[in-house]
């Protein structure tokens, strides 16, 4: 077994459960939670947290594979670079949105509560179809 | 002692080689090193060994990505050239599109070629 193969794959469970961390959450939260959950929402919003963590972690870690065995960075171009850029965009949002849900979301209203699982979900959503297009378009 | 320091010496140079060491070829068997070539369909025929990490191919026109190719021989029609000197290279890539360090390039010089015969 290859080593540097080994470790793309490790690397990409953590990039999967992340992402099923993030989407799932936020999910979850917006649509299977009652409207007087506060605990479970923030319980939510930590799997998200981490799920957004893990994502922009393993995403640098792909790089740092690459530079660390062939001493340079994936050849991508074109559609897979835009991709990437708007999947990085995501986990930047999609980690601070939640961090700030954590941070602020006693002195919320219900409705801005709402509209921040939205958007959690719609920058899930978005970095996985970007995904498709960044590993279909490299 | 000296015997001990002396293997792990070699030990570390055969890890270092074995990290490094790039098994494999890339063959670009036309266009030839600085042939003249049309302003447009420019037939590029490879055949590629990518070695234990590589896995597929990619073009490039003057440093910039023209395509990616699955197929480890064949040939890449480059569409359109601008009239004058053309740097083509084959590149191997591994999984994650990371060159690893095999590739061939030809320099190239695109003009308007006679068409053959009279």
């Amino acid at each position: 077994m290859d080593v540097h193969d080994l470790a793309y794959a490790l690397n990409q469970v953590v990039h999967n459960f992340g992402a099923v961390a993030a989407t799932a959450g936020a999910a979850t939260a917006r649509w299977s939670q009652p409207p007087d959950a506060v605990r479970p929402r923030r319980r939510l919003a930590w799997l998200v947290l981490s799920g957004w963590a893990a994502q922009a972690a393993s995403g640098a870690t792909f790089g740092a594979i690459s530079y660390i065995t062939f001493g340079r960075l994936p050849d991508i171009h074109g559609i897979a670079v835009a991709a990437l850029l708007l999947k990085v965009a995501c986990a930047v949002a999609g980690f601070s949105l939640s961090a700030l849900y954590l941070l602020r979301e006693s002195v919320w209203e219900q409705a801005g509560r709402r509209r921040a699982w939205t958007a959690l979900v719609a920058f899930a959503a978005t970095a996985l179809c970007a995904a498709a297009f960044l590993r279909w378009f490299s | 002692m000296n015997v001990l320091k002396s293997a792990a010496v070699v030990a570390a140079l055969g890890f270092c080689g074995a990290a490094y060491s790039v098994d494999g070829s890339v063959t670009i068997s036309s266009p030839a090193e600085g042939a003249k070539v049309g302003l447009s369909g420019v037939k590029i025929d490879y055949d590629v060994v990518p070695g234990p990490k590589g896995d597929h191919v990619h073009v490039y026109v003057d440093g910039e990505q023209a395509g990616l190719l699955r197929q480890l021989k064949g040939s890449y029609t480059v569409d359109k050239l601008t009239a004058g000197k053309h740097t083509l290279c084959v590149r191997v890539v591994d999984k994650g599109h990371t060159p690893v360090g095999l590739e061939k390039c030809v320099q190239v010089v695109a003009g308007n070629v006679p068409a053959m015969g009279y």
